[in-house]
């Protein structure tokens, strides 16, 4: 009885310093294409970022009017998110190739299904793109209301709508290249829905005295509008 | 006789109807309407008294042009019995006073409406024009006469008005649209963005030419790129002292910001697209003027000057990041220190002022960011200003206050260099 404990054990142990010694090199290996396939990706970078600087690629894109988009939505220039682009595709690449040398083949067949799914993954790319042109212009235009009526926190306004975009685009992209459906659209609804019953609640709790005054200025007597209005000069 | 304009740009068959039975006339006097039911029919008889004391040979023709007023704003316009004053010799007007009503759109435009006045008067071929606001409410005969003169008399093509404000009144024209205004397109223009004006038909006629109606700078403000129309096409241009400006109740609700993206967009917007015009010329010369050049008041008013200071800390804490890519990194830098002053010392001085708008400027013409969201971001910045105006004003003579705005129109024009350098910058 307790030879075979000890026995079984030690077989135990002998497969798991056999896995660890095959599996070992191959995670090594794996980290070696990372980093190698990281330096590429940083070359190639840096590359065709001189390369586009040469070809006034930027010009270019200010006199199409394609820079003004790219700015409004404060990213920035078109050579730039091209270099920037071209490193995360490279090193994306090398990463996987460094992944499918581990052997695992559930893996494996993930990173097979993901180059077939190439087209979905590069329409899914392009709605996170526009997602955040649209987040970032957005979240800008939040900003710059907040201050000029003078509400408190901006700055959380602006997140919010800059968050609740990436969110919708985020689902929008998964759904595209068909990851966990489901369970995207129901984490989503419950999340949006979420965020109006917090929102509901808050106002409700939180911003009674503000609905109040809201109420008052809309609906309530003109001398008490009129001597508001006089608290800053008319400016024309 | 109340009809619609089918598109905002086109007038319809009615509306053409009107204008043919009228005819040819010598005056115009067009007024923009939208729920004015309170005012429009004091407005209109007021005009009338000023054709039959001043104009009594002439052909004059009012014009209605309605943005889909509700309450019966254009039936007043219409069924308002003329008056039946005399002028200083005892004669009351020869001819028949003529009045059209049309609604140009369900929803107000500025632009739309100017156009459509406009378009009567080069239909017909008045010789001189004024538009007229219904909302000001102390209007008087004699603002019409002050208008019509100029442009009918005078043979001035563009008649600005002038009016006698309250020292705290219009800062927005006073410390940055006359100033830059002036420096830039050199001409003293004191009131570029004055809905109240006088115009040619010449002028008139040359405007409706240009392919710009759809922009939305002329849409929004089309006073002002009016002006600078006539000035950079070599018009005659002359400024006409009216008398107080006091804002009605149902008008005085313009906000700083909805005032400076307006203005400040079409200002802007001037610059960029004039500027073959403003890149070579330096200084500025002053245009003739009928009454006093200006006239300040000093009546104690109440401001809360603590909310505005607090709104700029909040703008230029808040907008940092934005208006690190407008300025240039020294300006940034300046109002971040000028920022942390107390508010008993805080001062936005001439020179950093003037600096600021030349850099806002420059990056509204390479779109830095959104031009939208560019001239927001200068509200903080404006309010910063006249926290700054106020506090080194408060006790100010009129005198003074006239003084110090002429410092900052010539610190404008000695910064021009400066704005078109940043303009001409990658």
């Amino acid at each position: 009885m307790k030879e075979m404990i000890v026995r079984g054990l030690q077989q135990a142990y002998e497969n798991m310093v056999h896995m660890i010694a095959e599996f070992l090199p191959r995670f090594v290996v794996m980290f070696i294409i990372m980093l190698f396939g990281w330096l590429v990706a940083l070359l190639l970078k840096y590359s065709v970022r001189a390369i586009l600087h040469l070809t006034k690629l930027d010009r270019i894109s200010e006199e199409s009017g394609a820079s003004q988009v790219l700015r409004k939505a404060a990213l920035p220039t078109i050579s730039e998110l091209l270099s920037r682009a071209f490193f995360w595709v490279t090193w994306a690449a090398f990463t996987l190739v460094g992944i499918s040398v581990l052997g695992i083949p559930v893996l494996h067949e993930q990173i097979s299904r993901l180059f077939q799914l190439l087209p979905e993954v590069f329409i899914a790319i392009l709605i996170l793109f526009v997602g955040v042109l649209v987040a970032n212009f957005l979240s800008r235009a939040a900003l710059l209301s907040a201050v000029n009526a003078g509400y408190r926190s901006p700055r959380l306004w602006s997140g919010l709508v800059r968050f609740v975009i990436w969110i919708l685009a985020v689902t929008m992209a998964l759904e595209q290249i068909g990851l966990a459906k489901e369970t995207v659209i129901a984490a989503f609804s419950i999340f949006f829905g979420a965020v109006m019953l917090a929102l509901a609640v808050s106002f409700g709790f939180g911003g009674r005295d503000l609905a109040r005054q809201v109420l008052e200025r809309h609906l309530g007597d003109k001398h008490k509008q009129e001597s508001e209005k006089e608290e800053e000069p008319t400016p024309l | 006789m109340e009809t619609s304009l089918v598109e905002e740009t086109f007038l319809d068959d009615n509306f053409l109807r009107q204008l043919m039975s009228v005819g040819e006339v010598d005056l115009l006097v067009g007024i923009p309407s939208h729920n004015n039911a309170k005012t429009i029919s004091q407005t209109v008889l007021t005009i009338e008294e000023s054709f039959q004391q001043n104009f009594v040979r002439d052909r004059v023709v009012i014009v209605n042009v309605d943005g889909g007023s509700r309450d019966g704003t254009c039936d007043l316009v219409l069924n308002t019995p003329s008056p039946k004053s005399q002028n200083s010799r005892g004669l009351s007007s020869l001819r028949t006073l003529h009045r059209i009503t049309t609604r140009y759109a369900s929803q107000p435009s500025r632009g739309a409406a100017f156009r459509a006045i406009l378009t009567a008067a080069d239909l017909l071929r008045a010789k001189a024009c004024a538009i007229i606001l219904p909302e000001t409410s102390n209007f008087t005969a004699a603002w019409v006469k002050s208008l019509l003169q100029p442009a009918y008399r005078e043979d001035f093509d563009f008649v600005a008005p002038l009016y006698s404000r309250h020292k705290n009144d219009g800062l927005l024209a006073r410390n940055l649209l006359y100033p830059m205004g002036r420096a830039v397109f050199g001409r003293r223009i004191r009131e570029l963005n004055s809905g109240e004006l006088g115009f040619s038909g010449r002028l008139a006629g040359h405007c409706l030419n240009l392919d710009v109606w759809r922009e939305e700078s002329v849409r929004t403000s089309p006073e002002a790129w009016m002006a600078v129309t006539a000035i950079s096409s070599g018009f005659r241009c002359c400024q006409s002292f009216l008398g107080p400006k006091v804002h009605s109740l149902t008008s005085s609700g313009t906000d700083i910001v909805t005032a400076v993206r307006q203005t400040v967009g079409t200002l802007f917007w001037c610059l960029e697209s004039q500027q073959s015009f403003w890149m070579e010329r330096t200084g500025s010369e002053s245009v003739p003027t009928f009454g006093p050049e200006h006239e300040l008041t000093s009546e104690p008013v109440r401001v809360n000057r603590k909310r505005i200071f607090d709104l700029f800390l909040s703008g230029a804490g808040e907008l940092s990041g934005v208006l690190k890519s407008i300025l240039v990194p020294e300006t940034h830098a300046e109002l971040q220190r000028i920022a942390t002053d107390d508010d008993r010392k805080f001062r936005y001085k001439d020179e950093l002022w003037v600096r600021t708008l030349c850099e806002f400027a420059a990056s509204y013409h390479r779109a830095a960011i959104d031009r939208d969201h560019l001239i927001q971001a200068l509200v903080p910045l404006y309010r910063g200003r006249i926290f700054s105006f106020l506090q080194e004003h408060h006790d100010s003579s009129p005198e003074d206050i006239e003084a110090h705005s002429e410092n900052l129109c010539l610190e404008f024009e000695r910064q021009k260099p400066y704005l078109i350098e940043r303009w001409k910058a990658k």
